[in-house]
């Protein structure tokens, strides 16, 4: 199905699933979930005219689909419940002239298909009516589709929440260049916590920030260290150089310079704005820079606060998943399960926080409670996974 | 089960020995304590559905070359699979740690793991979860999960019986913490551990398949510990597969050629100073034991056979032509021919006496890359099942202290677990007579 074939496909490959489609329906399989009258796999249209035509006759179950794009450009293909809209199948990016294979577990109730070719409005497909039982073993969760629309004034409202959080951190790293540049580093250091920790809690995970995260919370290049990396700036750079002794002139270049990128930072942020189709993968993205790079020491320079930047990536977490709440509500079950287990991995990490600030060493936890850290996290970022993919921007059905 | 393969390696124990000198002779004995493999045949085969290729096979030759589409081992019954099943070609053992908070918790977990044991061996189509969630399936094994004669073995250390759950009235009796024998050099790191999960299957990505499931289902209850995994080799080239030292392992396993044999010394059975809820489950031992194989490349055949017991390229006792033959010991009284220390002899003497202590052994050979110096990480991943750890595989591994054997190996890890009683039906799940 290239390109040459693209027009001759189109009468061709309809007659084909007309035929399939006569044929699908008397066949009986003796697998074990296949159920009888149901073909292997319904042929259906994804068309500009003929949209969700080949799935007749279903009954509640397993619905497994071969969707074949008959229009000339890519097409997405949702199967939705004509009474909600609720969606239980996205075919995306669905290439002219291809066929994929899709699959629900759905009861009985009325549902179509519905066709969304690229730059073309929505074309639904005819009523089906699925017969049989109102309950399916493991059915598949049939919820709305997350729009852009939905998503703006959450991605508004995160991005207005880190715009306020900006000046504290300017006020943060500045306190921290004067202590350097004043000579106490005792003071510094606990400045240079406050920062990074104010820092961290922002969501600046996985490039969120761009190049100004690069400058101000980069990592060594491999192979090298923090304290050897000639091309290192930022808070990395600062704690290795704090907690190796080095001497104030030494690092009042650096601590100068992470004012001054957080200064642009703050210059940009109104620039930058968090983009709707990013603030999904916010939630579950802190978390998972956390495993990698914190509770794995990897990003230790010295400090020792792997478990305080736990701590303000559980924060991060917390205020990223905050905006989507209103969407998520309807859609994930599991929200409240979510947000309890943040705050119960918070209560364990905030255990190891002192009562003067200080916190644990990574290093000093045994491996019962590593392992029960570990667990806490990994069981909180699998319940956030979720949230990336319920607020996939999809478009409207209509 | 192959159970030999392992033979050798297991027993070493006792280190010091000086390797040299002993001379003795022959035979072979390294597996013969186990004898395990012929047990298969009763049990595991039992279900019907033993998927083919194994079934058949001779006691200690593993599962051969199956296809994708290899029937499944049934996961209901008395017992678990995984124990008389004849060993699948590839192996994991994998250690967690328990970090569920309570009792419920632990339930909530053991039934986790019931379901997703069940849908694995089964094998079928994932969920389908739409636009809700990420695919709950890795995709690792295409879009339909084949049951590749998978078979998920769950067992406890003796650590989940302290005072977490409030289980400590119910230890299985012999269950304990693993001792460091006399040649061993364990790192605790990669020993012990509250369950143990045995996933065996044809195929490796079916095994990789099956961890990532359990563990994305399980986070938050358990936290891996120490993992190893390891390979049953074909026969090379006919009968009993070999080990990485070159020897066939696992030969002997007269006693559970019957089918009577795995109820005196597979399954422990409740009663006396066992708890209720033990019946049919069985206590497992794994050691991972590293084998010196460049010192041992640099010993001579005839010392090697001698240490052993064994024939190297046939795998016959000394004393004997062909690998089935029995050692006859009676001939060979004072070690003239299989020296007296010989792993076989010591293993087993073919006494009465001893017979009662043969264990149901299920290794795997282990190739695990390289150590600080360059040498070759490789070894065995001993594991076997016992009805009574003293009795048996304790009271074995005790006459293998100081084997000459033991300067060619090194044990490093593993621990000692009580394999659960199987899931009996669709309702039932893993210990629920331990927890309901």
């Amino acid at each position: 199905m290239r390109r040459a074939a693209q027009y001759g496909m189109l009468a061709g490959g309809i007659a084909a699933v007309v035929t399939l489609g006569v044929v699908g329906t008397v066949t009986v399989r003796q697998g074990s979930e296949a159920r009888v009258a149901h073909p292997d796999a319904y042929p259906v249209t994804a068309g500009i005219s003929g949209c969700g035509r080949g799935w007749s006759d279903p009954a509640a179950g397993t619905q497994t689909f071969d969707v074949t794009n008959t229009s000339i450009a890519g097409m997405e293909v949702y199967l939705e419940s004509v009474a909600s809209g609720d969606v239980y199948l996205d075919l995306e990016a669905l290439g002219a002239g291809s066929t994929t294979r899709g699959r629900a577990i759905i009861p009985a109730g009325r549902y179509r298909f519905v066709c969304l070719p690229a730059d073309e409005d929505p074309i639904a497909g005819p009523t089906v009516t699925v017969t049989g039982v109102r309950r399916v073993a493991d059915a598949t969760p049939g919820i709305p589709p997350v729009t852009e629309n939905d998503l703006i004034p959450a991605s508004k409202q995160y991005g207005a929440w880190i715009e306020s959080r900006l000046p504290v951190l300017q006020a943060d790293v500045d306190a921290l260049a004067d202590d350097v540049a004043s000579g106490d580093l005792g003071k510094a250091k606990a400045d240079w916590l406050t920062g990074h920790l104010e820092y961290e809690s922002l969501g600046a995970a996985y490039g969120a920030f761009g190049d100004a995260d690069e400058a101000i919370n980069g990592m060594p290049a491999s192979g090298r260290t923090a304290l050897d990396d000639p091309g290192l700036t930022g808070f990395h750079k600062l704690e290795a150089l704090l907690w190796s002794g080095a001497p104030a002139a030494e690092i009042a270049p650096f601590a100068d310079r992470l004012s001054a990128d957080v200064a642009g930072l703050r210059a940009n942020f109104p620039n930058v704005r968090i983009d709707p189709l990013d603030i999904g993968l916010r939630a579950h993205e802190i978390l998972e820079n956390a495993l990698q790079f914190e509770l794995t020491g990897a990003a230790d320079a010295g400090s020792h606060t792997n478990l305080a930047t736990v701590d303000a990536n559980l924060n991060g977490s917390a205020e990223a998943l905050a905006p989507l709440r209103g969407i998520l509500k309807p859609r994930y079950p599991q929200l409240a399960k979510t947000e309890a287990s943040i705050a119960a991995a918070q209560q364990l990490v905030e255990s190891y926080r002192a009562a003067d600030g200080t916190w644990t060493p990574l290093q000093s936890l045994t491996t019962a409670q590593r392992e029960a850290l570990d667990a806490r996290i990994d069981a909180t970022v699998e319940l956030l996974a979720p949230v990336a993919a319920i607020c996939d921007v999809r478009r409207a059905a209509s | 089960m192959s159970p030999q393969r392992g033979a050798d390696a297991e027993r070493p124990a006792a280190g010091l020995g000086r390797r040299g000198f002993l001379h003795g002779l022959v035979g072979a004995g390294v597996a013969a304590p186990l004898a395990a493999a012929a047990a298969v045949a009763p049990a595991a085969a039992t279900p019907a559905s033993a998927p083919s290729s194994s079934t058949s096979s001779p006691p200690g030759t593993p599962a051969s070359t199956p296809s994708a589409d290899a029937p499944a081992y049934p996961f209901h019954g008395a017992h678990q699979a995984g124990i008389l099943t004849p060993a699948q070609r590839n192996g994991t053992f994998v250690a967690f740690d328990l970090t569920a908070s309570s009792r419920a918790e632990l339930t909530e977990l053991m039934k986790t793991i019931t379901e997703r044991a069940r849908f694995l061996t089964a094998g079928g189509l994932p969920a389908e979860v739409g636009i809700a969630a990420p695919p709950p399936d890795s995709g690792v094994l295409g879009p339909r999960v084949p049951s590749d004669g998978l078979t998920v073995t769950v067992s406890l250390g003796a650590s989940v019986f302290d005072d977490r759950y409030g289980l400590a009235g119910l230890k299985p009796h012999r269950l304990r913490t693993m001792e460091d024998f006399p040649n061993d050099a364990l790192d605790r790191a990669a020993c012990d551990g509250d369950v143990l999960l045995q996933l065996c299957a044809h195929h490796p990505d079916t095994i990789t398949h099956a961890l990532r499931d359990i563990a994305k289902a399980t986070r938050g209850g358990m936290q891996v510990r120490w993992r190893k995994d390891g390979f049953v080799s074909p026969p090379r080239p006919s009968g009993t597969p070999r080990n990485l030292m070159g020897f066939k392992d696992g030969t002997s396993s007269p006693a559970l050629a019957e089918p009577s044999a795995p109820d005196r010394l597979v399954w422990t059975h409740a009663g006396g100073p066992e708890p209720r809820w033990v019946e049919g489950g069985s206590y497992h031992v794994v050691r991972v034991i590293r084998m010196l194989v460049e010192f041992w490349d640099r010993v001579s055949l005839h010392e090697q056979e001698n240490m052993i017991g064994r024939r190297r390229d046939s795998g016959a006792p000394l004393t004997g032509t062909r690998e089935h033959d029995d050692p006859r010991y009676e001939t060979d009284p004072t070690g003239d021919v299989i020296q007296m220390d010989a792993h076989i002899r010591l293993a087993n003497n073919r006494s009465p006496q001893q017979a009662e202590q043969q264990m149901l052994r299920r290794s795997y050979n282990y190739d695990s890359g390289v150590d600080t110096n360059g040498n070759l990480d490789n070894g065995l991943v001993f594991a076997c099942f016992n009805q009574d750890l003293e009795r048996q595989f304790v009271t074995v591994q005790k006459r293998l202290i100081d084997e000459p054997l033991a300067d060619y190996i090194s044990p490093t890890g593993g621990g000692y677990f009580f394999a659960l009683p199987g899931v009996r039906h669709q309702a039932d799940w893993f210990a629920s007579g331990l927890l309901a």
